[in-house]
């Protein structure tokens, strides 16, 4: 089997992995288009736009979406930064109760959500604490850093730590190694974490339901509509959000397409392939300035 | 109390010694809430879980007798209801007609649920910021019987004449004083005319070999035991706890046959429609709207009788605008409104003379035999038995054995 | 003096970066839970109320009860986690070093299920999965599903559910770990063994460990804990040990038996994450000696 083959197969093999993933995704999107006839919407009846044609016909709805994204981004960014703390400080000190505490950061992610869910509230009933959008965020951030630190750990565990090493004896100090120096290093890791975040954040049922109060979140408006059918605008809603994520991403990568044949002499597809790794590059220059 | 005392304080509680320990601050007096709160609302940091205590329907009774909500403006008041179960624009024509604001929100995506999230207040006695919730009948009953709802101003009720005669009486409310029906619901026989071959008629076809492996069932045993009990010949609504238990043990034995493929809440929409099942033990107003997608499905009032379950307003205690409330409950009793209403969630309309308006508004409806049963039909229908907690909690534990869990 | 002081605020460092977190998880997490430990040794039942007994009894009648949905969810878990590994390998391999500047683009890809919520996605599946639908139809074309068979509320339908629900998670951290690979290291290494299965083996595979550990440990313990697979896609015969404290927690309102039906799945949770990690680990260091 030649090279080539091998990225052929390679390539198959991950096309058809996002495939699989889009499988269902397909489906909501496509009954987006259902012409309906009853309440329910799982029975294709022939295209039609007319759910697009208002899908914010319903405030309720709207409210619901707007807080799952403003809930999702808030808890992200706060779980994404503690968390990336927590995983360098595990991976990059000795110090005693390490072990301790790598065990303990695994335990939300292997709790029930039930009676994750229901612990938090009776917490948030005895300290007389109303729930609503703080306490779904708070929950959030809570069951979300497990996730985060775990994943950052993938990328900082067995990462040369000769060169924050390096910096620091060049003189950069802690804040100036970390921003420059650690930082660039792990970005990918702490980008992943964040999408797995949000998209955790942004799914969630159990422990929501039980900490919401009158707040109602995307996946809480969903599962009551369920006893009513649920209603085409979702589907609506759902692929309009996939496509703004899509657009995003991908002026982003026109975007930065531009920058780099601006900056780059060259550019094109072989050029990002032999892109050095940023581990390479990064430190000296930026430790020494 | 400073800050850091309080915080001290319920620290102490958290890690509280033997002392301490004995202390239950999460319920006090009724806390009915744990029975049906089922969520952790109910747990103390610390000290025990109170058990559940009711208070006695005469009591309730005399209370309600002398309410009094005098007239006062609208103002901005607040309705929480099931998501999509109410054509909004009939919002608009109250707010209209009479002024204010309803302030009009969807939370309630379960009963359990939502009786979870505003337990505390109502067991300390704080209002929930509601002034109209709705609820299924198990749950209205549990609510007026702990005494969580504000007795009715039928006064300002009037139409409430209108409510049909089979829902006036329940046995928690035997006059209505606390509760008005929203909309109500069939449970009964739903099947596949294709894959049976044959109209079916009676309960018997669930347990029949015939289709064994082809049936769903409700894992909710007031409609899964009740109808079990009503090809039996007893009445569901009167029976005591142990018929119960007899009716959720045979569904067991059927179950361990392999009679049913699965007990499914009202997911089981898919496998009806789609037909991998031939029969589902389904709600009436479902099949109104799966049979547009799938003509082959029929739905029966089962010849032995059906299950009704029925969604209540109430208004809860202390609420802010009762007056609000009563307005409102008048304006949905209206037979114009309520046809309103009912064209847009096609269940059964517990207001009498919607038939006769929808019949010119919109026929297709109107002629309904699901949404509108004639009166033999509805004869044969049978409310949620009113059961201690105690009696339902023991017959959730038995069928949360039969299905698995 | 300033040389302790020094050493002592060094020795203080790793504990500034860690307390916003664990500050969190203690309030939030830890305390929480600490109180459904004590739930869990409460005794009495919820009509009359639960006290405080030490009713260490409840973990042995939860074990002796329930062994069978916990075998299952170990199962159904560990089935699905090596789904995904062999899914999301290649995958990964793909995003850290073939898909060039589109590589941010496809990992956003990789999370999409989650913006359609699970209700959704998961009676999707409800409908792609279906006794007459296309899938079973070729399925039992080609003999893998007998001829009255059905995928639908199987164990399969349910594996592959859970399968297909953690794969982002399996995806990520591998694609994390074998991103920060040095190519050259790569190349070195097949120019060295000469053969690229070899240097896959001895190169490839040992670097990504901690994404494999990683990835396998956000898949596996969540898959323990799911319930929603087997409640939509499964039968009563599919239930996870999740379903159980569900129903536990929200019907029968023994929240004891919850809470130690829960603490007993962490503990099982644990000791096998210290297991793996110990295996995963010592083959690292065989490899690395080789």
């Amino acid at each position: 089997m030649n090279a080539r083959v091998r990225t052929w197969m390679l390539g198959i093999w991950s096309t058809a992995a996002i495939l699989y993933l889009f499988i269902p995704i397909f489906i909501v999107v496509l009954f987006s288009f259902n012409d309906n006839r009853g309440r329910f919407n799982f029975t294709w009846n022939g295209f039609t736009l007319r759910h697009w044609a208002h899908p914010f016909r319903d405030p309720d709805l709207v409210t619901a979406l707007r807080n799952s994204i403003e809930i999702g981004l808030l808890s992200t960014a706060v779980a994404v930064t503690l968390g990336t703390f927590l995983a360098m400080a595990l991976v990059r000190y000795r110090f005693r109760g390490r072990g301790a505490i790598d065990l303990f950061v695994f335990l939300p992610m292997a709790t029930p959500e039930v009676v994750m869910g229901a612990a938090l509230l009776a917490l948030f009933l005895v300290f007389n604490v109303s729930t609503g959008f703080v306490t779904i965020l708070i929950a959030h951030v809570m069951f979300c850093l497990s996730y985060v630190v775990v994943t950052v750990r993938a990328r900082l565990e067995g990462m040369d730590p000769h060169i924050e090493e390096a910096a620091r004896d060049l003189g950069a100090g802690e804040m100036t190694t970390f921003w420059k120096v650690t930082l660039p290093m792990i970005a990918p890791g702490v980008a992943a974490a964040g999408v797995l975040a949000f998209a955790l954040s942004v799914d969630d049922y159990v422990i929501t339901s039980f900490n919401a109060g009158q707040t109602q979140t995307f996946p809480l408006f969903i599962f009551g509509a369920t006893r009513q059918g649920v209603p085409a605008e979702v589907n609506v809603l759902a692929t309009m959000l996939l496509i703004a994520v899509l657009l995003l991403m991908g002026l982003n990568v026109l975007l930065q397409r531009r920058l780099s044949r601006r900056d780059a002499s060259g550019g094109g597809a072989e050029a990002v392939e032999e892109e050095p790794r940023p581990m390479v590059v990064t430190p000296a220059p930026s430790a020494a300035g | 109390m400073s800050d850091r005392e309080k915080i001290e304080s319920a620290l102490e509680q958290f890690f509280a010694d033997e002392r301490l320990s004995r202390r239950r601050f999460l319920g006090r007096g009724a806390s009915l809430g744990l029975m049906a709160g089922g969520l952790a609302t109910a747990i103390s940091a610390c000290g025990s879980i109170e058990g559940v205590t009711k208070r006695r329907l005469g009591a309730l009774q005399q209370a309600a007798a002398g309410v009094n909500h005098p007239k006062v403006p609208i103002g901005t008041w607040e309705f929480s209801n099931w998501p999509l179960y109410i054509d909004k624009k009939v919002l608009k024509t109250f707010n209209q007609r009479y002024g204010g604001t309803v302030k009009y929100v969807e939370d309630i995506n379960d009963n359990y649920e939502f009786f979870g999230k505003v337990r505390q207040q109502l067991q300390d006695g704080a209002p929930i910021g509601r002034d109209i919730v709705v609820l299924t009948d198990y749950m209205a009953s549990r609510w007026v019987s702990s005494g969580y709802t504000m007795p009715i101003d039928r006064k300002n009720v009037p139409n409430g004449k209108n409510l049909t005669a089979t829902l006036r009486s329940p046995g928690w409310d035997p006059k209505r004083q606390y509760s008005l029906p929203w909309q109500t619901y069939a449970t009964g026989l739903a099947y596949n005319v294709k894959l049976t071959g044959r109209e079916l008629r009676s309960i018997r076809e669930f347990f029949n070999p015939e289709w064994k492996g082809r049936v769903t069932v409700l894992s909710d045993w007031h409609d899964s035991a009740g109808l079990a009990m009503l090809m039996r010949g007893i009445d569901p609504t009167t029976a005591t706890v142990d018929r119960y238990l007899e009716a959720i043990d045979y569904v067991g034995q059927q179950n361990s046959k392999g009679q049913f493929r699965r007990f499914t809440g009202n997911d089981y929409t898919t496998d009806l429609t789609k037909g991998n099942v031939a029969i589902a033990m389904a709600y009436s107003g479902d099949v109104v709207q799966l049979q547009s997608d799938n003509p082959n499905l029929r739905f029966v009032f089962p010849e032995e009788g059906a299950m009704l379950a029925i969604d209540n307003m109430m208004i809860p205690e202390k609420a802010a605008h009762p007056y609000a409330a009563e307005v409102m409950m008048n304006f949905v009793y209206e037979p114009e409104i309520a046809a309103r209403i009912c064209d847009y969630v096609n269940y059964i309309s517990p207001v009498d003379g919607v038939r006769e308006i929808l019949l010119r508004t919109d026929p297709g409806v109107g002629r309904n035999q699901l949404i509108f049963p004639d009166k033999a039909t509805l004869e044969r229908c049978h409310g949620y038995p009113a059961l201690s907690s105690g009696d339902e909690l023991l017959c959730n534990q038995a069928m949360a054995k039969v299905t698995g869990a | 003096m300033s040389a302790i002081s020094l050493r002592w605020r060094r020795s203080l460092l790793p504990w500034w970066f860690m307390a916003p977190a664990l500050i969190w998880l203690i309030v939030f997490f830890a305390v929480p839970l600490f109180n459904q430990l004590n739930v869990s040794l409460m005794s009495g039942n919820a009509d009359a109320g639960y006290h405080s007994t030490w009713a260490f009894h409840t973990y042995w009648d939860a074990i002796r009860t329930y062994h069978v949905q916990f075998l299952r969810s170990l199962e159904y878990a560990a089935i699905a986690t090596v789904i995904d590994l062999i899914i999301a390998f290649p995958l990964a391999y793909f995003l850290a070093f073939r898909a060039g500047r589109w590589r941010n683009f496809l990992l956003l890809l990789v999370i999409m299920p989650f913006f359609v919520s699970y209700v959704l996605r998961t009676v999707a599946w409800q409908l792609i999965l279906n006794d007459n639908g296309w899938v079973a139809d070729r399925l039992r074309d080609i003999g893998l599903v007998s001829q009255h068979g059905r995928l639908l509320a199987t164990s399969t339908a349910v594996i592959t559910g859970i399968a297909y629900n953690f794969l982002p998670f399996m995806v990520l951290p591998l694609y994390v770990s074998l991103e920060r690979m040095d190519r050259r290291l790569l190349e070195a290494a097949t120019d060295l063994y000469a053969s690229r299965v070899t240097a896959f083996r001895k190169v490839t595979v040992p670097l990504a460990i901690p994404g494999i550990f990683a990835g396998s440990l956000l898949c596996f313990i969540p898959a323990c804990g799911d319930y929603v697979n087997a409640a939509l896609l499964g039968t009563s015969r599919q239930y996870m040990i999740g379903n159980v404290v569900q129903s536990k927690y929200l019907d029968v309102l023994d929240y004891p038996t919850a809470a130690a039906l829960s603490f007993i799945l962490m503990l099982l949770i644990l000791v096998g994450i210290a297991l793996y990690g110990r295996v995963l680990g010592s083959r690292n260091l065989m490899e690395a000696a080789a």
